[in-house]
């Protein structure tokens, strides 16, 4: 048996110059491929149809088109948060999970940089899936024209899906690389506890949440402001939008650093992978 | 090139490996040991899936946990089936290319010539769900070479082809490792033997012997043995057995058999079979001690817990 041979230079051209990121968008193209399944297509179109079957059926109970300010109120319930909180718990959740079940983490493991761009890849898929179903939900809604003068809200509520979903799927990062044998649980508890209990207590851990930021960016997109009740002043944040906006983004980076941090570190026995 | 000192891993209480100390050279190597010996947790440490409890790794002088530089060098085709079956072998390979740092289109031109490569180019556009095993085995292979490594890690590559592929696989890893270093385990000698590596025994997470397959050979040929015989005239042929000088020793454990102690088993049994056909005696059971290789694999664990050959 002869030695190895040193190992050739790759030919001019064949590395990528920002391999991290190509490989991230690497990732991000393959899990989107593997979004393109019937079953999850089926519940795609779900989460696409779902906002405006309940805004129809709100609008037929009252047999009104509704106002502008409810229209709001019941697309934001809807959109930003229902269809981009379920749409993330199911394609981020399961980042580390999945891989683990279909054995090919170790393949992507043992790559230099695989773990993160595992995460992150698996991230931008997530934030681009669901981003993607809860506009054409926030569209479809719309084109009905359920809500009166509702095209207006068309740009704020691009805002706050797209908002929703990168600090979200960050958020969802950490139970998906903590535990991701029952990351979807977790994701479900981090939900609830975190951004609905958390975000709506008026104290520094609500700075921490994204819910505060959205709800207080409805609030400043609505010009609400003045009409709110004391009371729910408590529940947004007195900074300007732009801080909002920045604030989730922060959030979004930090979720992320922690949660690349930990999968970077953590080691599976063989006997998980399975 | 791969390094362990004094290295042991532990999953909670339970001992992946334990207190290995071993130096492999460039070259191309088989980790031997039956199911459960340590092997994946062993190349799961050289491929920096895992960080050893105590004492240090090194592959290619540095630590292969978290390090992009070792990483990029080493390419690793683990056991677990690919169960990734709506992709296709051309998808999949050139996933993991572009994932080792490659451009797209450089990525897809090394998935499609290493798929050549390792025979799958007709089959490289169907999904990996309508392949069978052996080429669903080749469809790894090729994600582990496509990038070239230096070294190649293979975990049971073998396990579940039938003949042809299993032929078809070794000669193929055979062929790559003429030039590169391969680190292979397996549970089955013969497969290791075909690749005409040198050879390190794990056994309960304990690297039991090394060497070459003709060293371990010669170290199995000195252990202790023994060959078996029912007979309906044991006393003469024990008697006859006691003659050949292969044996060392000899003792009744029934009316009708006894055990001859002997470090040839298979060369033993062949002369008591020939002086019974020759005294007309009937043998109703001629069994050599056990060489099968969990067999063996006690007998170094022995032999490495200091007992003598």
């Amino acid at each position: 048996m002869t030695g190895p041979r040193p190992s050739p230079d790759r030919a001019a051209g064949e590395s990528s110059p920002l391999p991290a990121l190509a490989a991230i968008v690497a990732v991000a193209r393959f899990q989107i491929d593997r979004l393109l399944t019937p079953p999850r297509l089926a519940l795609a179109a779900i989460g696409v149809i779902f906002p405006t079957a309940v805004l129809l059926a709100a609008a037929k109970a009252r047999d009104a088109s509704l106002d502008h300010d409810l229209g709001a109120i019941l697309l934001y319930a809807l959109v930003p948060e229902a269809v981009c909180m379920l749409g993330l718990l199911v394609t981020i959740s399961p980042a580390v999970a999945d891989e683990l079940e279909r054995g090919t983490w170790v393949h992507v493991a043992v790559r230099p940089g695989g773990r993160r761009a595992l995460l992150l890849g698996t991230w931008l898929a997530a934030v681009l899936w669901t981003g993607a179903v809860a506009l054409l939900g926030l569209l479809l809604a719309l084109l009905t024209g359920v809500i009166s003068n509702g095209w207006s809200l068309l740009g704020p509520f691009t805002i706050l899906v797209c908002l929703s979903c990168i600090g979200r799927a960050a958020l969802f990062a950490l139970p998906a690389v903590i535990v991701p044998k029952r990351s979807l649980v977790a994701s479900v508890g981090v939900a609830l506890v975190v951004e609905y209990l958390a975000g709506l207590i008026p104290a520094v851990i609500n700075q921490l949440t994204v819910s505060l930021r959205l709800h207080t960016l409805l609030v400043r997109f609505m010009d609400w402001q003045r009409t709110l009740a004391p009371e729910l002043q408590l529940l947004i944040d007195d900074r300007p939008p732009s801080a909002q906006v920045a604030a989730v983004l922060l959030l979004a980076v930090v979720y992320l650093a922690i949660a690349v941090a930990i999968l970077e570190w953590r080691q599976f026995p063989p006997s998980e992978e399975s | 090139m791969i390094s362990l000192t004094h290295v042991t891993k532990l999953y909670g209480s339970v001992i992946g490996v334990n207190d290995v100390t071993v130096d492999l050279g460039a070259g191309a190597y088989g980790l031997l040991g039956p199911n459960g010996a340590g092997k994946t947790t062993f190349l799961g440490l050289v491929t920096g899936q895992l960080r050893p409890s105590i004492g240090r790794v090194r592959v290619f002088g540095e630590r292969p946990f978290f390090n992009a530089r070792v990483l990029r060098r080493i390419g690793y085709c683990p056991a677990s089936d690919l169960t990734e079956r709506s992709a296709t072998p051309r998808e999949w390979v050139r996933y993991l290319v572009q994932l080792s740092g490659f451009t797209p289109a450089a990525s897809l031109k090394r998935a499609d010539s290493t798929l050549e490569q390792v025979g799958l180019g007709e089959a490289a556009r169907r999904p990996l769900s309508t392949l069978s095993k052996g080429m669903r085995q080749r469809a790894k292979l090729a994600g582990a070479i496509a990038h070239d490594p230096d070294l190649l890690v293979l975990d049971e590559p073998f396990d579940g082809l039938d003949p042809v592929a299993r032929h078809e696989l070794v000669s193929l890893v055979r062929t790559w490792a003429r030039s590169r270093s391969l680190l292979v385990a397996s549970h089955l000698l013969h497969e290791v033997e075909s690749l005409q590596a040198g050879l390190a025994v794990i056994l309960g997470g304990r690297l039991v012997a090394s060497g070459t397959v003709h060293e371990i050979r010669d170290l199995i040929d000195t252990l202790p043995s023994e060959v078996r015989v029912v007979s309906t005239a044991p006393r003469r042929l024990a008697e006859l057995a006691c003659g050949c000088p292969e044996a060392e020793a000899v003792r009744f454990v029934g009316n009708d058999t006894f055990i001859v102690d002997t470090r040839v088993p298979r060369l033993l049994a062949e002369r008591i079979g020939e002086a019974a056909i020759g005294e007309g005696i009937l043998v109703r059971e001629l069994v050599p001690g056990d060489r099968s290789l969990e067999g063996i694999f006690g007998r170094l664990v022995q032999l490495h817990r200091g007992a003598t050959p």
